[in-house]
């Protein structure tokens, strides 16, 4: 009893901290997403209109076209980079010459910093001077620089390329750690057995890899719902919206047009879809714990 | 205020007895009338440099006894490690200046980057612990006026007047009729232009285009004869440079975004689906999507995206500040090789003009700068505002020869007596083009004074422009969104 008591003495500190730093904002944003904040009030003249930010967000077309383009920039790029990470994973776990090399290689993308990754691949991409264009120009296959992120039908893709390119090292690594639970007695047997590559990988690899893949895939969405820097800084959102998301749209509302009511109600609604995605991620975790617990 | 009083009777005496006197023996910190802004001209802003003597100390004196015994907070964006030298200098001896005239006044300064100050303010008044006295780039101000965190303050609380000032200048920081500011700076935006690429191109080399039409026709021509962009134009959204650029377009054209452009503006009355407005935009499709003669990355370009192409010799035309051949000399000396010959060819070729008119001749710029504002006490660091150190700091920050200085790189003295000084003098000497660049003052337009303008210049404005540059909506659709979403916020309200 004592001692139970002395535990929640010793996390006391951790758990102020946690309710200063995450507790209050989330309780303020949630507050300020009931008040309407026009430009010429201060905060603390703020008016309270109870639901009707959220309805301003709910009804508004802008609003949907955003969250379609989240949800595409979201699932293609959590696909994508899950399943070049799966493919760098499996390449590297066998024995080869030049292995370390090509793991610290690949490793880079993940290591470098968003910030500057986003501004040497807007260059690359440049609409009148990028370094693709130039050098598909000097081989003759193109005779105008193409268009890729001032355009609005590509901006959004060639924005997930550079998420992908950005975030499947992750992928690598978690998988490459995955890989180390398969039994290589297991493999073994199914070679001895005459099962091919393939049914080696679909019907021993992959099973073992289920909950490592499933941590992998829920991080990659939650990474990819929250991410800010690529877009921001190659496009803004731009053009004319077309690479916007929800978290750029909620930083251009509250820091662009000082609209603080409606962006913290935009982050309520961006806060529960993570809480649902924290709760399957939370659930894939804690699965095998259950099992154990159970048995 | 018994010694302003004073100061306007004894400079009325003076005046009867003898105008050249009133010149030589002045001792108030007012100096009314000593410019002629309707002469402004280079030629004229050449003239008059050099032509009066001022003294900081002796003039502020008369307002605030140089004993005076007190202490003032000051947060302004200073001198950083990217400005030149010069810009620091300036900054010291101020500082020495005014321990020097104010012995006994202590100073509590910080400088904090542009993009940092408007976020850090906001956060200090939230806290009751913003500082006295801070400089505002010249839209900043007003939505603090508007949330009632800045005390009034006119050019006679200093010991200026308003002519002392430029009018569009005393326009931004007055809000709903109240001044609560006073410029410290300004300065507009010019044409510039690569003459070889001009030549080249078949066009007078030594003259800018006169007219917007004739923009978007050098920006083909240079573009079908030579293949580079020929005007650099901006719309990213977000993005200050955007409407920086685009509205004086629109503004020549007749157009606005309210009616920030009329002599009396209201800024209730949306303009910015007008016919003038419409053509502004029309000419910019001409140019993005018709013409293709201006860059592609345009929508996600900056100014500074522009300087690299520029310098290279692969832009014809852009618009800039007066710093603008300060910092294409610096990339020049930086260049090396075959690059170092190209880019000292560009700077040697580099030329300024005025900005160009609209089919009826009117010239338009933006109004740029920077202004100075007094915080309530109650939302000060220790709940009190020395009025007095307040007053003395910005009498001397704003007088004639400290506000020439202290913007000497990339702006103008915001007390338009500066222009009198040696130190203007020195300025037109020794700085390229700030002749031209001056020349603009009085075409200048302030964005509209309400707290809604960044919101509708930095989003709206750069959206409609996305919108019909990128084939989203026509030109009509564009401007009648872009006008529904400024009525809306005008009126308070507006979706996301």
């Amino acid at each position: 009893m004592w001692n139970s008591r002395f535990d929640y003495l010793y996390v006391a500190p951790a758990i102020l901290v946690m309710l200063i730093v995450i507790g209050y904002p989330i309780y303020y944003t949630i507050e300020l997403s009931f008040f309407n904040t026009p430009a010429s009030l201060a905060l603390s003249a703020k008016q309270f209109n109870g639901l009707d930010n959220y309805a301003t967000i709910l009804t508004s077309p802008i609003f949907w076209k955003v969250t379609w383009q989240t949800v595409v920039w979201t699932v293609v790029s959590t696909f994508f980079a899950f399943v070049l990470g799966l493919g760098a994973a499996l390449a590297l776990h066998r024995e080869f010459v030049g292995r370390g090399f090509l793991r610290a290689l690949l490793l880079i993308p993940w290591v470098v910093s968003a910030v500057a990754a986003s501004y040497v691949w807007k260059w690359l991409y440049h609409s009148d001077f990028g370094a693709i264009s130039a050098m598909l120009s000097g081989l003759g296959l193109i005779d105008r620089p193409i268009n890729f992120i001032d355009n609005t039908s590509t901006s959004l893709y060639a924005l997930i390329v550079v998420n992908v390119w950005k975030e499947f090292s992750f992928a690598m690594i978690m998988l490459m750690a995955g890989l180390q639970t398969v039994p290589d007695t297991l493999l073994r047997a199914a070679q001895v057995d005459g099962a091919s590559p393939w049914q080696r990988f679909w019907h021993v690899t992959f099973p073992h890899l289920s909950g490592v893949s499933m941590v992998t895939l829920l991080l990659l969405a939650v990474q990819n719902f929250n991410s800010f820097i690529i877009p921001w800084i190659m496009t803004g959102g731009g053009p004319a919206g077309s690479s916007d998301i929800w978290i750029t749209h909620i930083y251009q509302l509250a820091f662009g047009r000082q609209r603080w009511g409606v962006a913290s109600a935009y982050a309520v609604i961006l806060f529960i879809v993570m809480m649902v995605l924290g709760y399957f991620y939370v659930r894939a975790l804690t699965k095998g714990d259950d099992a154990r617990a159970g048995a | 205020m018994h010694t302003k009083t004073g100061r306007r009777l004894l400079g009325l005496s003076m005046a009867v007895l003898s105008a050249a006197t009133m010149l030589t023996t002045a001792t108030t910190a007012s100096y009314a009338q000593s410019v002629d802004l309707s002469k402004w001209s280079p030629e004229y802003v050449k003239s008059i440099a050099g032509t009066k003597q001022f003294d900081a100390a002796k003039d502020c004196g008369a307002v605030v006894p140089n004993d005076y015994t007190g202490s003032v907070s000051y947060w302004y964006t200073g001198p950083f490690e990217a400005d030149p030298e010069i810009a620091h200098t300036q900054d010291k001896a101020f500082w020495a200046a005014f321990k020097a005239a104010y012995p006994n006044i202590t100073t509590d300064v910080q400088s904090i980057t542009y993009n940092e100050l408007l976020d850090k303010f906001r956060t200090s008044l939230l806290g009751n612990s913003a500082p006295a006295v801070i400089r505002l780039q010249i839209l900043g101000g007003v939505e603090f006026a508007a949330k009632g965190y800045l005390q009034p303050l006119k050019p006679e609380d200093v010991g200026y007047t308003a002519a002392d000032f430029w009018p569009g200048a005393l326009k931004s920081v007055t809000y709903e009729g109240v001044s609560y500011g006073l410029p410290t700076n300004n300065e507009t935006m010019a044409m510039i232009w690569n003459a070889k690429v001009f030549k080249d191109a078949g066009l007078d080399p030594e003259n800018p285009p006169a007219t917007w039409d004739d923009v978007v026709s050098y920006s083909k021509t240079i573009h079908e004869k030579l293949g580079i962009p020929g005007y650099g134009l901006v719309a990213k959204q977000n993005a200050g440079n955007t409407p920086f650029r685009f509205m004086p377009q629109m503004w020549a054209y007749g157009g606005g975004a309210l009616d920030e452009a009329s002599a009396e503006p209201g800024y209730k009355t949306v303009e910015i689906n007008n016919a003038g407005s419409k053509a502004a935009l029309q000419a910019a499709y001409q140019m993005y999507a018709v013409d293709k003669s201006v860059p592609t990355s345009a929508l996600t370009n900056t100014q500074g995206e522009n300087q690299a192409p520029f310098i290279a010799g692969k832009l014809g035309m852009m618009i800039a500040h007066p710093a603008e051949y300060a910092k294409m000399t610096d990339l020049a000396s930086k260049a090396t090789g075959s690059d170092k010959a190209v880019a000292d060819e560009v700077v040697a070729n580099m030329r300024y003009g005025l900005i160009p008119t609209g089919p009826d001749g009117k010239r338009a710029v933006v109004f740029g700068g920077s202004n100075i504002h007094v915080v309530k006490p109650e939302f000060v660091q220790g709940g009190k505002v020395d009025e007095q150190a307040v007053k003395a700091l910005i009498c001397f920050w704003d007088s004639p020869e400290w506000s020439t200085k202290l913007a000497w790189v990339g702006s103008n003295p915001g007390n338009i007596n500066g222009f009198l000084t040696d130190a203007m003098k020195e300025r037109l000497d020794t700085i390229k083009f700030l002749d031209v660049t001056t020349s603009m003052l009085p075409n200048g337009i302030p964005f509209p004074v309400i707290p809604q303008a960044p919101e509708i210049m930095n989003i709206i404005v750069p959206d409609m422009l996305q919108n019909a540059l990128t084939g989203t909506m026509t030109v009509d659709q564009a401007a009648d969104d872009a006008a529904t979403k400024v009525q809306a916020i005008v009126d308070g309200g507006g979706g996301i």
